[in-house]
C-alpha cells in the first residue's frame, strides 16, 4: 500500500519495516535496561489503547521499563507540565503525542536538550526538526486518510450538492492533513460538491459545532469529521434534528465500528493502524537508543473500510473480534 | 489601534513656513529605530539612544509612532540592573504574517510565518510540476486561503515570497516582482505573480529553491552562526548556495551555484553534472537494473505495478540493494569531485546536502564525503562537516519567508512605507494594483468529473 502524504517537513515516507528488529537489537537493548516514558493526548480512546498495547509489547520484549504513561486530557499547559517533570527523572526515552503545536513546541525541545530522545507519534511541532530537536516521526499516512474518507463519502453525495467538513480546531498534523486530503481530493474529483467547513475545539464541542453547521447549511448532504469520537457525537445531534446523511470518518473504534455496520448514516471509515504504529513507535525508541540511524518520518499506511468489510478490518486492526453488535448486526452471530 | 496614514499625514495643527512637516523628517529615523529593534541590536530606549545617536527626545517620539502603528510593542518589563526596570522595546512580529510557498519538480509546501521569518505553520503535498500552471496555481491559492484561514493574524498578510526550481531574473534586491520571470518552460506565458498579486493584495518575492533552502539553513538549521557555508542541493538539478561572511552570495544576476551545469565525465562519458549525477540518471539507471536482472529488488517493485523514481533506488540502496548502492556512489563521487574543487576555492566551515534522494539513503553521503576528502587540500577539510540537511523542504520556507522579512524592511523600500504603517500602501506597489485591476484574469483551469482521481 503506497503513501499519499509528505512527512511535517516534506519528508517521504519509510515504511516500518525500516524499524524492525533484529535478534541481535533485542538482546542489546535487554542488556541495558532502558527507562522509557509515554506520553499521550489521551488515554481514554480505543486508538490510545491500541497504541499502547503495541508499544508496551516490544518495550517488554527488550527489556525497557515503561516507568510513566501520561494523560495529557488534550491540555497543552498539562503537557508542558509533565515533560517538565519527567525530565527531571531522567528517563533514556520519551514516546510523546503533542497535543498542540506551538504552545507545546519548546518543552519538547527542552527534551531532547536533556539528552533524553524523543520520539513523536503523529505531530511534529513547526520549528522542531528531526535528529536534532526529536528523532523521528511515527504516524499514518493522514493524508492518505482525508482521501480514502473522500474516496468513500462521495459515492454518497448527489450532484451538487454541499458536504459538511468538521475540522479540528487545534493546530495539528495529523487532523490537518486529513482535511487538507479530503478537500482537495473533492476539488479535483468532485468539483460539482460544495464544502462547507467548520471546526471544533474540543470533543465536547463537536455535537454544537455539527448543529452549527446544519443551521448554516439545511441542505448539507453529508458530513466528514476528522475522528471517530466527534463524529458519533456529531451524527447523533444531526439525526436528533432529522438530518440523516451519509458520514464519513477515520478511526474505527468499537462504537464506530458498530455505526458502521448499523449503516444509518456512517458509510465509509479510514482506518488507522494503532497497534502497528505503536509496534513501529517503540522499535524506533530502541534502535535510536542503540545509535542505529532511523528514518525521519515513517508512516503506516490506512485502510477503508466499509459495511463490507468492517469484521475482517476490526479484527486485523484490533488484533481482536469485532464487537458482538458489529457481528449481530451483520447477520454473522445469530446467537442472543 | 494603529493610525492610519491619514492620521499621521493630515496633522490639523499650524506650522511654520518652509518648515518640513513631521512626516517628511520621520522617516529615516523610523527605519533605523526600527530595524535595530527588529534586528535584536537593541531591544530597550537606552540602548536605542547609544546605538541610533538620536536624542532621548526623538527616540520617545518616533517609538510612540512605531507603538501607534503598531511595529513595536513596549509592553514587557526587562532585567533592573540598579534602578527602575528598563522598558523592552519589541518589534511586533505578529503584526502581520508572510504566506510563503516551495514549489519542487515533485511537491509543493505552503507556510505561514511572521514578520521576523519564524514559521508558524507548514504542509506539504505531493505535485506534478509539469502540469498545467493554471491548475497549479489554482491549488497554490486554495492552500494559501487554507492556511490564512487557520493562522493569518487580525493584521492579515503582506507579502507572499515563493521558492522555485531554477534561478530567478530579474529577482534583483529589494524589489517586489512586478511581472512573472521565466522561470520553467511549462510555466511560460502564465502570469503566477500577477495572478497571486491580484487575488491576495500584497507583493510577491521569488527566489530559486538553492537560495531560499540555504538561507533557511543557515537562520533555522544546522548552519546558525555559521559564517562559510556551501549548501547543496540535489534533484533533478544539482545546485549549490554560497554562504561568505554569514551573508548569501547571490552573484550579479542571482545565478552563483549553478554547478549542475559543471562538465564532469564518467564511464567514457561526459556531460553536464545535472544529467551525470542528477535524480534523472538515477531513475534511468535503476530502471536499466531493474531490467536486466542486476537488481532483483527494484525488479519486484515494477513486478508489482510500482513506479521506480529516483527515491525507490535512494531507499533500495538504503537497504542493500548492490546495484542501487553503486549508482548512488557514482553519483555522490561526481558531485563530490565538483564540491571538492568550490570548497578549495571558497574553504566552507560546513558543507549541508539537501534533497530527498540525500534524505532517503546514506550511500551518497558517503561517496560525497570520500570525494571532497580525496580531493581537497588538508587545511581546507581539517575541521570541515559535511552533514545532511534535518530542516527537508522545511528550509525553503525559513528561506522564504526570511527573503520577505528581510525585503520588507530594507531601508530603502521601508522608508516609502514605514509613515503609513502598511507595506500594500507602498507607492510602487499601489501602481502595481492599480494597473492590474486593468487587466483581466486568466481563467480557471478547466475540470470535468470524472469519479477517478485524475492522474496528476
Amino acid at each position: 500500500m503506497t503513501i499519499s502524504g509528505l512527512g511535517p517537513h516534506g519528508e517521504r515516507a519509510a515504511p516500518p519495516e525500516r524499524v524492525s528488529l533484529l535478534p541481535d537489537d533485542r538482546t542489546a537493548a535487554k542488556a541495558a535496561g532502558w527507562r522509557v516514558a509515554v506520553v499521550l493526548h489521551t488515554l481514554e480512546s480505543d486508538w490510545a489503547k491500541q497504541q499502547l498495547a503495541g508499544m508496551m509489547g516490544i518495550f517488554g520484549d527488550c527489556g525497557a521499563a515503561v516507568i510513566d504513561v501520561v494523560d495529557c486530557a488534550f491540555s497543552p499547559d498539562m503537557q508542558v507540565s509533565e515533560l517538565d517533570r519527567l525530565i527531571s527523572q531522567s528517563p533514556d526515552a520519551i514516546v510523546s503525542l503533542p497535543v498542540a503545536n506551538e504552545q507545546v513546541a519548546a518543552a519538547h525541545r527542552r527534551v531532547s536538550e536533556a539528552g533524553i530522545k524523543l520520539v513523536l507519534l503523529d505531530n511534529a511541532p513547526t520549528g522542531l526538526l528531526p535528529g536534532k530537536d526529536y528523532t523521528a516521526l511515527v504516524s499514518s499516512d493522514n493524508f492518505g486518510l482525508g482521501k480514502i474518507a473522500a474516496v468513500g463519502l462521495s459515492a454518497h453525495v448527489p450532484d451538487g450538492a454541499k458536504v459538511g467538513v468538521l475540522g479540528f480546531a487545534a493546530d495539528f498534523f495529523a487532523t490537518n492533513e486529513r482535511e487538507i486530503a479530503f478537500t482537495k481530493w473533492l476539488q479535483v474529483n468532485r468539483p460539482d460538491i460544495i464544502p462547507r467547513i467548520h471546526r471544533f475545539a474540543r470533543i465536547e464541542d463537536a455535537a454544537a459545532a455539527a448543529d452549527d453547521l446544519l443551521s448554516a447549511n439545511p441542505d448539507l448532504a453529508g458530513l466528514f469529521v476528522v475522528w471517530d469520537t466527534p463524529a458519533l457525537a456529531a451524527a447523533t445531534r444531526l439525526a436528533e434534528r432529522g438530518a440523516t446523511m451519509p458520514v464519513a470518518t477515520v478511526d474505527l473504534g468499537e462504537a464506530a465500528a458498530i455505526a458502521l455496520a448499523q449503516s444509518d448514516s456512517f458509510c465509509c471509515i479510514a482506518a488507522q493502524q494503532p497497534f502497528l504504529q505503536g509496534i513501529a513507535a517503540a522499535q524506533t525508541v530502541i534502535l535510536c537508543l542503540l545509535g542505529r540511524p532511523v528514518p525521519a518520518w515513517i508512516a503506516l499506511p490506512g485502510i477503508g473500510v466499509t459495511r463490507d468489510n468492517v469484521v475482517e478490518s476490526f479484527q486485523r486492526i484490533w488484533r481482536q473480534p469485532a464487537p458482538r453488535e458489529v457481528l449481530r448486526l451483520l447477520g454473522l452471530s445469530r446467537g442472543k | 489601534m494603529p493610525l492610519t496614514a491619514q492620521d499621521l499625514t493630515e496633522s490639523p495643527r499650524p506650522r511654520g513656513k518652509g518648515r518640513p512637516r513631521t512626516v517628511e523628517t520621520a522617516a529615516p529615523s523610523l527605519v533605523e529605530l526600527l530595524n535595530l529593534v527588529r534586528t535584536g541590536a537593541a531591544n530597550t530606549r537606552q540602548e536605542l539612544e547609544r546605538q541610533s545617536e538620536f536624542g532621548r527626545a526623538v527616540v520617545a517620539d518616533r517609538l510612540t509612532m512605531l507603538g501607534d502603528l503598531g511595529l513595536v510593542d513596549e509592553s514587557e518589563l526587562g532585567t533592573a540592573t540598579g534602578g527602575r526596570a528598563p522598558r523592552l522595546v519589541r518589534f511586533a512580529a505578529r503584526r502581520a504574517a508572510i504566506l510563503v510557498a516551495t514549489l519542487d519538480q515533485t511537491a509543493i509546501g505552503v507556510g505561514v510565518a511572521d514578520l521576523s521569518g519564524k514559521l508558524l505553520t507548514e504542509h506539504h503535498e505531493a505535485a506534478d510540476l509539469t502540469a498545467p500552471p493554471a491548475e497549479l496555481a489554482e491549488r497554490l491559492t486554495a492552500l494559501f486561503r487554507w492556511s490564512m484561514e487557520r493562522h493569518a493574524p487580525q493584521g492579515g498578510i503582506w507579502g507572499i515570497s515563493l521558492s522555485v526550481p531554477g534561478a530567478v531574473q530579474g529577482a534583483t534586491e529589494g524589489d517586489f516582482l512586478t511581472a512573472t520571470p521565466p522561470v520553467l518552460p511549462a510555466w511560460e506565458g502564465f502570469p503566477l505573480v500577477e495572478t497571486l498579486t491580484r487575488d491576495f493584495g500584497v507583493p510577491v518575492w521569488m527566489r530559486s529553491s538553492v537560495e531560499t533552502m540555504t538561507m533557511g539553513e543557515l537562520h533555522a538549521g544546522a548552519a546558525i552562526g555559521t559564517r562559510s557555508m556551501l549548501f547543496l542541493k540535489v534533484g533533478r538539478r544539482i545546485g549549490a548556495g554560497i554562504v561568505c561572511d554569514g551573508q548569501l552570495y547571490r552573484g550579479a544576476h542571482g545565478a552563483a551555484g549553478l554547478i549542475g551545469s559543471l562538465p564532469v565525465t564518467s564511464g567514457g562519458r561526459s556531460g553536464p553534472l545535472d544529467a551525470l549525477a542528477g535524480s534523472d540518471m538515477i531513475q534511468r539507471e535503476g530502471l536499466s537494473a531493474a531490467q536486466d536482472g542486476r537488481s532483483p529488488m527494484l525488479a519486484d517493485i515494477q513486478r508489482r505495478g510500482g513506479e521506480i523514481t529516483a527515491i525507490e533506488v535512494s531507499q533500495a540502496a538504503q537497504i542493500g540493494d548492490p546495484a542501487s548502492v553503486a549508482i548512488l556512489t557514482k553519483a555522490g563521487h561526481l558531485i563530490g569531485q565538483v564540491v571538492a574543487t568550490l570548497a578549495n576555492a571558497l574553504n566552507p566551515e560546513l558543507i549541508v546536502l539537501s534533497g530527498s534522494i540525500v534524505q532517503t539513503n546514506d550511500i551518497l553521503l558517503a561517496a560525497l564525503r570520500e570525494a571532497v576528502y580525496g580531493a581537497s587540500h588538508p587545511f581546507v577539510t581539517r575541521d570541515l562537516r559535511i552533514i545532511r540537511s534535518q530542516m527537508g523542504s522545511s528550509a525553503g520556507l525559513v528561506g522564504a519567508a526570511r527573503v520577505a522579512s528581510e525585503q520588507l524592511f530594507a531601508p530603502s523600500f521601508l522608508k516609502e512605507w514605514v509613515m503609513q504603517g502598511s507595506p500594500l500602501a507602498h507607492p510602487a506597489f499601489a501602481a502595481l494594483q492599480d494597473r492590474l485591476s486593468q487587466t483581466a484574469p486568466p481563467p480557471p483551469p478547466p475540470r470535468a468529473r470524472t469519479g477517478q482521481e485524475l492522474p496528476r
